[in-house]
């Protein structure tokens, strides 16, 4: 194959499992060497779609095909392009990390040496050659879910998929994977991988995909997607000291439109862009306002949903108080 | 998206890392190396290993003790000890039982992911069974070993066939065991549920058991239950092994018991494999 050939192709695909309808028209393209992050909320279709990439589900409608071949019909060759890992570890709890790699690489075809060899390197790369010897059960979750991506890296694939990497994980273990599927994706794999988080998608993708209830409700470069939402919020948390309704005035003197919560003493810019900070500082200042906290925060996977559902071809978006 | 990138560097390195992908390895060495993954979690684990082995022993005391009084039952044959009698059905039940608690350990595995694992590789699910079946022939090989060697050393097992017949019928028994086997493989696959699986079986092995000559002649049972033993196949392998024990000739019926069960073996493997590939849906 050449350079440039799309590594993941998804035409008009739809999963049903009896009455419950998982996925529906789904279209994806997916260049080689590319980071898709699929962006989803629990129950939005993300796994369902891994799975029918992954070989492990039929699609109901519709065609996938992955490294050039389809999903269905060619199942065989696409697992010996393919690596797969899970938001629940696929490895063997009650065998030694060492001997679930070794295990995969000899079914994958290396012999005793080449295994030995592939099982020792990605032990190092993976940060597991202390705990190699040691029954999986006895793994930490973040250390667990390591040796699952070594694990769906013996075969070196072409594309791998991650359903969910970082879901559950602490922040050191999230800040590990991401290094690590970053260093994947530098050594030229195609990765897609699901996430419920934007910034995780913002992080490590190069194209995010946005599914909602089985659809693609949006898609574009993670600063597209942002600059589509654009929704910040500035939240002034203000101590005794301070009254929340001369906070008020000053920013509106700024020409901001803030709101307030009394009980919580907190004041809030919605709709904000990083500019506005610089405003609401010097608002606060002239006013002699002492904020106790002051922060701007990115918008999240509900902005992003509901921007995108909001859009005008898109369905009636569904309102919540606010 | 974009149409080069990081890629367009990297395809060298790939090749260059790339010890094994795109190959696979054949479907023998498939079962050779899940054979010996099978062997080490499910036959080498010293519980599950001691477990196993005092279980036919229990059957052992408890048959031959409580059920000794059957010697003396309608039908019983001529100058022929209960324990002679008893232990060609032992062995048939056990070696069955092997091929049982291979079925929990297999769903036990599914549960884990691992099996998920499987699916995703360029293997055969095939041989992911096959080999979960031979460490249940193995652990078998291990069960009728101890139950002849106690029998023989302890409750005074000497089978008019002597030691040639003994190991033909345990022979026998082992192939009964392994083909039918098959059925608890399949239904593991089908379930899915250590809970359903273990109705299922239950099910399915308490009357294969009891309503057999396992440990009563034909003409000790109640007409109905007479009935539903000559139809059950382990009735016939049952009493070919008891045959081929006490040096009688076993004949058309051990062929026709092991006929059967391959014919049960043949049938339920791909059923087992193609459930087992479509759990995803």
């Amino acid at each position: 194959m050449t350079m440039g050939d799309t590594m993941i192709e998804v035409v008009g695909l739809a999963k049903r499992f009896g009455p419950l309808t998982a996925l529906r028209d789904v279209h994806l393209s997916v260049p080689r060497g590319t980071v898709l992050g699929l962006l989803g909320h629990n129950g939005a279709g993300k796994s369902t779609l891994v799975n029918v990439l992954a070989t492990l589900t039929r699609p109901s409608e519709g065609t996938a095909r992955v490294a050039g071949f389809d999903v269905a019909a060619q199942a065989h060759q696409v697992r010996r392009r393919i690596g797969v890992a899970g938001q629940y570890a696929t490895v063997d709890e009650r065998m030694t990390g060492r001997r679930n790699l070794l295990l995969l690489a000899r079914l994958l075809g290396a012999g005793r040496g080449a295994a030995t060899a592939k099982t020792r390197l990605l032990l190092e790369r993976f940060d597991l050659t202390a705990v190699a010897d040691r029954p999986v059960r006895t793994y930490s979750g973040g250390t667990r879910r390591r040796l699952d991506l070594a694990a769906s890296m013996v075969g070196d694939p072409e594309v791998v998929f991650l359903d969910e990497p970082t879901t559950g994980l602490d922040p050191v273990s999230r800040m590990t994977m991401w290094r690590l599927v970053r260093e994947i994706a530098g050594n030229g794999a195609t990765v897609l991988l699901t996430t419920q988080y934007l910034e995780e998608a913002d992080t490590l993708a190069d194209a995010i995909v946005v599914l909602s209830r089985g659809r693609v409700v949006g898609s574009g470069t993670p600063a597209q997607l942002k600059a589509r939402v654009g929704r910040r919020t500035i939240t002034v948390g203000l101590g005794p000291g301070a009254d929340p309704v001369v906070a008020l005035a000053a920013l509106r003197r700024a020409g901001l439109d803030p709101s307030c919560d009394l009980t919580r003493r907190v004041v809030t810019v919605a709709g904000a862009r990083p500019r506005d900070l610089t405003r609401v500082v010097r608002a606060l200042d002239d006013a002699a306002i002492e904020p106790d906290e002051l922060t701007m925060t990115e918008p999240g996977l509900d902005e992003v949903y509901l921007s995108l559902t909001c859009a005008p071809t898109g369905p009636v978006p569904e309102r919540w108080p606010s | 998206m974009r149409a080069d990138g990081p890629g367009a560097g990297a395809v060298a390195v790939v090749t260059a890392e790339a010890l094994t992908r795109g190959r696979g390895c054949g479907v023998t060495a498939q079962v050779r190396h899940l054979t010996g993954r099978a062997l080490r979690l499910q036959v080498l684990d010293p519980h599950l290993l001691l477990f196993s082995l005092l279980d036919p022993l229990l059957m052992l005391v408890v048959f031959s003790q409580v059920f000794a009084g059957l010697g003396h039952a309608p039908g019983f044959p001529e100058g022929v000890r209960y324990v002679d009698y008893l232990l060609p059905g032992l062995l048939v039940t056990t070696a069955i039982q092997a091929g049982l608690q291979t079925s929990s350990g297999l769903v036990e595995e599914m549960r884990e992911g691992i099996v998920t694992r499987f699916r995703t590789l360029p293997i055969r699910m095939g041989s992911v069974l096959v080999a979960h079946s031979l460490a249940a022939l193995v652990r078998g090989v291990l069960r009728l070993a101890v139950l002849l060697v106690l029998a023989a050393a302890v409750f005074g097992y000497r089978p008019g066939g002597g030691a040639a017949g003994a190991l033909a019928a345990a022979g026998l028994s082992l192939t009964l065991g392994w083909s039918l086997g098959w059925i608890f493989i399949a239904l593991a696959c089908r379930l899915g549920r250590p809970e359903s699986l273990q109705a299922a079986s239950g099910l399915v092995m308490f009357p294969l058991m009891f309503a057999s000559t396992a440990f009563t002649p034909l003409e000790g049972l109640p007409a109905w239950l007479r009935v539903a033993a000559g139809l059950n196949p382990m009735s016939h392998g049952i009493d070919a092994a008891r045959a081929l024990s006490l040096g009688r000739p076993a004949g058309a019926g051990a062929l026709l018991a092991v006929v059967v069960a391959l014919a049960v073996a043949a049938l339920s493997g791909p059923l087992a494999a193609r459930s087992l590939r479509r759990r995803g849906g």
